[in-house]
């Protein structure tokens, strides 16, 4: 693939995985959070697939598409299937209201520009050019995961960090090892489906899943 | 030459323009409303009607009342002449800065909102403080957002982002331009009051924002004021198209034939979207109040992270 | 060298299989001690040259063999322990077949994954063993589905995910400065191969990279700031997961920083990491001192007892000598045992009290004298008194401590270990001494004498935890060449 058409392809999934992240702080509606959630699986599949064209290679393709699989595909159904037994729409009252917390964002997005200055001074390649771009959405996905108080927005939150991860280990060399990879994959899985099993827990308790119930355990 | 020219015939059809796109876009929201609606020259003769009306103003107020009108129909004169939306070869080119464009349209909220508030009355205070809470957030995201778009050309002079983009039609699709152009739409949406932020229809003293400050005006004091609120449109669409979308516009070394065509497509452009923003409104609800910073602040973002974006990418 | 893995992943399956009865309630302990006892073998073996196995993916040295010998000897208490543990909550209505058998498969399987991750020969495997053993606990912590259970099995898993997922990051940026480095596309997770070719990887990245790694594992190993979870969760865990939990996944936690260390030490000079440690040494030392003193319920005055040994293990780390480093070593067997026995016996005093304030316990030595001298002596353990091997350590962190010239930090924490040692034997005092309580208020107490009934097989792991922590202190000898090769794969510095 010539340059000229892989910096912009390059660029607009960068953007894409971004702008979905951070809509994430936007949207009350749980639905659509879940969403937006696929929707940045697929431009994370979309961003390695790019990666793929470019460097020619078989394999890397091969783990676009399961990355696509997976976090388009799976999670972001099973996060859907936990949210119509629950029935709970809308994030109640996030801690950070809506407005503040975007502009919180805006300044996590120049705190993981200048975190990440080493990375890119290392190989200024296009590729690792974007990586600031995944350390705002690991940021943002922390942000989520510390405001917000419905169960499955902090599963968003996660992923998110999660999604961001990976995104960096494709921008800056290809991706990790097969076998951690795919442990890696399968861990994830496995910590969302515990997590979706302990939100049924919860609700059975408490009636619900505001995690501003959980107050028992304190010193 | 063909520059002063073109700078002429733009703001001769900014300002004979502005009412008709108002006129068109109320024409396509009653059709799609299904209703047959005013013609599309009925807010020409609006305005016709107000001017021929005394001049009153309300008692006790004072000179800022009488002076505001006057300053925000000023400065969006200005503005039109010095935007880059028929030719980038203007003889006010050097004006068209950046930093000075977003002051002068905030100079004439700035000046409304301060008429209102000389009324003295609940609703010109009330649509004045709305008006200021919106403006705060509404300026730093236009300075923002152009300021992305001014980075890979190294200026902030709108004319020369306007002529790069002429001649990288590409960089238009990359991650800054779609940020930015979302950003700019959603401020341009709030700076000329349209649906989901205010309602230009409607005098709900629970919602309103730019009605509520211009209630005591009259005569041609109202119709100055509608007249330039029309030219602020017009402007900001014309903006937005130009940067975004800027086929079309004469630039260094065109003729007169490129700016007469340039006029045409600039009309065209401004029509299309004014139609499908009208189009937009009728099938989207107001906002309500409290919910306008979120959208705001969730535009300033977007025109943070184009900004970010710029460096990111680079 | 498969086998310390293999054989609880076999015992996971048998109770997979036959569920938890009679005749399979000692297969984990079997389990066990057969892993103990290739661990013993596979020291003997590495001493001298490390160990490789499924083509490269494994790789046992001295301080692999080691961790699977604290890892053999916890598991072998706890799982001895198991058996009386879920007979007395069987008893009780508290727990049923289907749930035991889920405790069976995962216990064992807790056990293989953190025997996996010590062994791992590439950071990344590592990372995932260290991820799955949240997993596998996470149904363990909630196990009994009350409000509490739910929200401490929450915060777990939130919070040990998300560090750990920080620990990921570190690692991706470890495989691109070492992919920058141009080491060849195996060796890019290998801690050997990075350790070797350390000096080559660019200090900007493994800056970040190092401080990510140390972060995200000390979350799982206990160390402030990451340790809001480990409370919450011992709290509402079976006594015999509690002890695995804090006598060897935290130290398995910080295994890996250990394995970290060695590359930081090279790649960006041993400044950098020693200032990490200290500095989470000596907030998990204080945040442990400040909640011990006024800690009205004993299971989680154990378990910021447990905080607080992690940061004396970090601290040791800190120093970074030879002496040091054996110190730590010991310290984190020392450690093991005598939690596990502390959590073992608290177990045994919560299913009989019905409650794990403290102020519901009282008079305990002459209730049940055995139960309450296990308990004592536990204490005294953990405050480091002779001859626990906890004495021997702490003097050699200590004294390694102040020939490295960092005396300050040693006397902060010393100071620190005294406030502690006084919020442990205060609350102490009053569970073991005390009156005994009039016959009518205990919920639970079926002799009319309000004596503690214990098991014969529920005393056999807390004598044997005991003695074997005395033993260590006394006569440490056997393990003291192992100890030192061990420190050396540790990047002990002379």
């Amino acid at each position: 693939m010539s340059d000229s058409v892989y910096m912009p392809l390059l660029d607009l999934a960068c953007g894409a995985f971004l702008l979905a992240g951070v809509l994430v702080l936007w949207r009350r509606d749980l639905a659509a959070i879940v969403r937006l959630f696929a929707l940045q699986g697929a431009a994370l599949a979309a961003l390695v697939i790019v990666l793929a064209a470019h460097e020619g290679s078989a394999g890397l393709a091969a783990a676009g598409v399961a990355v696509g699989g997976l976090r388009a595909g799976l999670l972001p159904h099973l996060m859907r299937r936990a949210l119509v037994a629950g029935g709970e729409g809308q994030e109640s009252r996030p801690l950070v209201n809506v407005a503040t917390s975007l502009l919180v964002a805006a300044v996590l997005a120049m705190v993981a520009y200048d975190a990440s200055q080493p990375l890119v001074r290392l190989t200024p390649t296009p590729a690792t050019q974007a990586v600031p771009v995944a350390l705002t959405v690991l940021l943002v996905g922390f942000f989520v995961l510390v405001t917000r108080r419905r169960a499955l927005s902090q599963v968003v939150g996660f992923l998110l960090m999660d999604n961001a991860i990976t995104a960096t280990a494709f921008l800056t060399a290809g991706g990790v090892p097969l076998v951690v990879e795919l442990g890696v994959s399968l861990d994830v899985l496995l910590a969302v489906l515990v997590l979706q099993v302990l939100t049924l827990r919860m609700r059975a308790a408490f009636g619900g899943t505001d995690l501003d119930e959980l107050r028992e355990l304190r010193d | 030459m063909t520059g002063l020219v073109g700078a002429v015939a733009q703001v001769v059809v900014v300002a004979v323009g502005s009412p008709l796109l108002v006129g068109l876009m109320r024409k396509i929201r009653a059709r799609l409303e299904g209703r047959v609606g005013a013609g599309v020259l009925q807010t020409w003769r609006d305005l016709r009607k107000l001017c021929r009306k005394e001049a009153i103003s309300p008692h006790g107020t004072g000179w800022v009342f009488r002076m505001a009108p006057l300053v925000l129909a000023g400065t969006a004169l200005v503005v039109a002449s010095v935007v880059p939306l028929v030719t980038t070869q203007s003889p006010m080119d050097g004006v068209a800065d950046l930093f000075a464009v977003a002051a002068l349209l905030a100079l004439g909220s700035v000046a409304l909102a301060l008429g209102g508030l000389d009324t003295g009355t609940a609703f010109g205070g009330m649509g004045a403080s709305r008006e200021v809470t919106l403006l705060a957030l509404v300026e730093p995201t236009i300075l923002l957002s152009v300021f992305a778009l001014s980075v890979r050309v190294g200026s902030t002079n709108l004319g020369e982002i306007v002529t790069a983009a002429v001649h990288d039609p590409m960089a238009v699709i990359s991650p800054v331009s779609l940020l930015a152009a979302v950003a700019l739409g959603v401020v341009t949406i709030a700076e000329t009051g349209r649906i989901p932020v205010d309602n230009p229809s409607t005098h709900l003293e629970l919602t309103m924002i730019h009605e509520a400050m211009v209630l005591e005006y009259a005569g041609p004091d109202l119709a100055l004021i509608e007249w330039a609120s029309g030219m602020r449109l017009f402007v900001l669409l014309g903006l937005l198209a130009g940067l975004f979308a800027p086929w079309g516009i004469a630039t260094a070394g065109a003729g007169p034939v490129a700016v007469v065509l340039a006029l045409v497509v600039l009309v065209f452009k401004v029509a299309v979207l004014g139609a499908g923003l009208a189009a937009g409104e009728v099938f989207m609800a107001k906002l309500r109040l409290f919910r306008i910073p979120e959208l705001l602040a969730g535009s300033f973002m977007l025109a943070l992270l184009a900004v970010a974006a710029s460096y990111f990418l680079a | 060298m498969i086998s310390p893995v293999l054989f609880p992943l076999l015992a996971a399956c048998g109770y997979a299989v036959f569920g938890w009865r009679a005749a399979t309630a000692w297969l984990g302990a079997l389990a066990a001690a057969g892993q103990l006892g290739a661990a013993v073998t596979l020291a003997v073996a590495t001493t001298g040259q490390p160990r490789t196995a499924l083509s490269g993916l494994l790789r046992a040295d001295a301080l692999s063999a080691f961790m699977l010998i604290v890892i053999g000897v916890v598991a072998l208490l706890a799982m001895l322990a198991s058996p009386s543990y879920l007979a007395a909550d069987l008893a009780a209505r508290r727990t049923g077949p289907r749930a035991t058998r889920r405790y069976g498969i995962l216990t064992q399987a807790f056990v293989a994954a953190m025997a996996l991750a010590v062994l791992a020969a590439s950071l990344g495997v590592l990372w995932v063993a260290v991820e799955a053993t949240t997993i596998l606990t996470a149904f363990l912590v909630g196990s009994r589905r009350t409000r509490q259970a739910v929200e401490a099995a929450w915060k777990y898993v939130v919070i040990c995910s998300v560090g750990i997922a920080l620990a990921l990051l570190g690692i991706v940026l470890t495989h691109y400065a070492a992919s920058h480095a141009g080491l060849p596309p195996a060796g890019r997770l290998d801690w050997a191969v990075l350790a070797r070719d350390a000096a080559d990887l660019d200090p900007g990245v493994m800056r970040i990279a190092v401080a990510l790694l140390v972060l995200g594992f000390g979350t799982k190993a206990g160390l402030a700031p990451m340790h809001a979870w480990l409370p919450d969760a011992y709290g509402q865990t079976p006594a015999p997961v509690s002890a695995l939990m804090s006598g060897v996944l935290l130290s398995v936690a910080f295994y890996a920083i250990l394995r970290v260390k060695v590359i930081a030490d090279i790649a960006l000079g041993p400044g950098f990491i020693r200032t990490l440690l200290l500095i989470a040494a000596l907030a998990s030392l204080a945040v442990s001192a400040a909640l011990l003193l006024a800690q009205r319920d004993y299971i989680r005055m154990l378990a910021y007892s447990s905080i607080e040994h992690m940061g004396l293990v970090a601290l040791g780390a800190a120093i970074g000598t030879r002496l040091a480093m054996a110190a730590v070593l010991l310290h984190v067997l020392g450690h093991g045992l005598g939690k596990s026995v502390l959590f073992l016996s608290s177990g045994h005093i919560q299913q009989a009290v019905g409650s794990s304030k403290i102020s519901a316990v009282t008079g305990l030595a002459s209730r049940a004298p055995l139960l309450a001298g296990a308990f004592g002596l536990g204490l005294l353990a953990l405050l480091g008194m002779p001859p626990f091997s906890l004495f021997a350590s702490e003097i050699g962190i200590a004294r390694a401590g102040f020939t490295a010239g960092l005396g300050w930090a040693v006397a902060v924490a010393l100071a620190l270990t005294l406030v502690i040692g006084a919020g442990l034997l205060s609350g102490g005092r009053r569970m073991l001494l005390g009156p005994l309580p009039p016959g009518g208020t205990v919920p639970l107490a079926p002799p009319a004498d309000g004596a503690i009934r214990l098991a014969r097989s529920a005393a056999v792991p807390l004598v044997a935890g005991l003695l074997a922590c005395a033993a260590l202190g006394v006569a440490g000898g056997p393990l003291r060449h192992l100890l030192e090769t061990a420190a050396t794969m540790a990047g002990a510095t002379p």
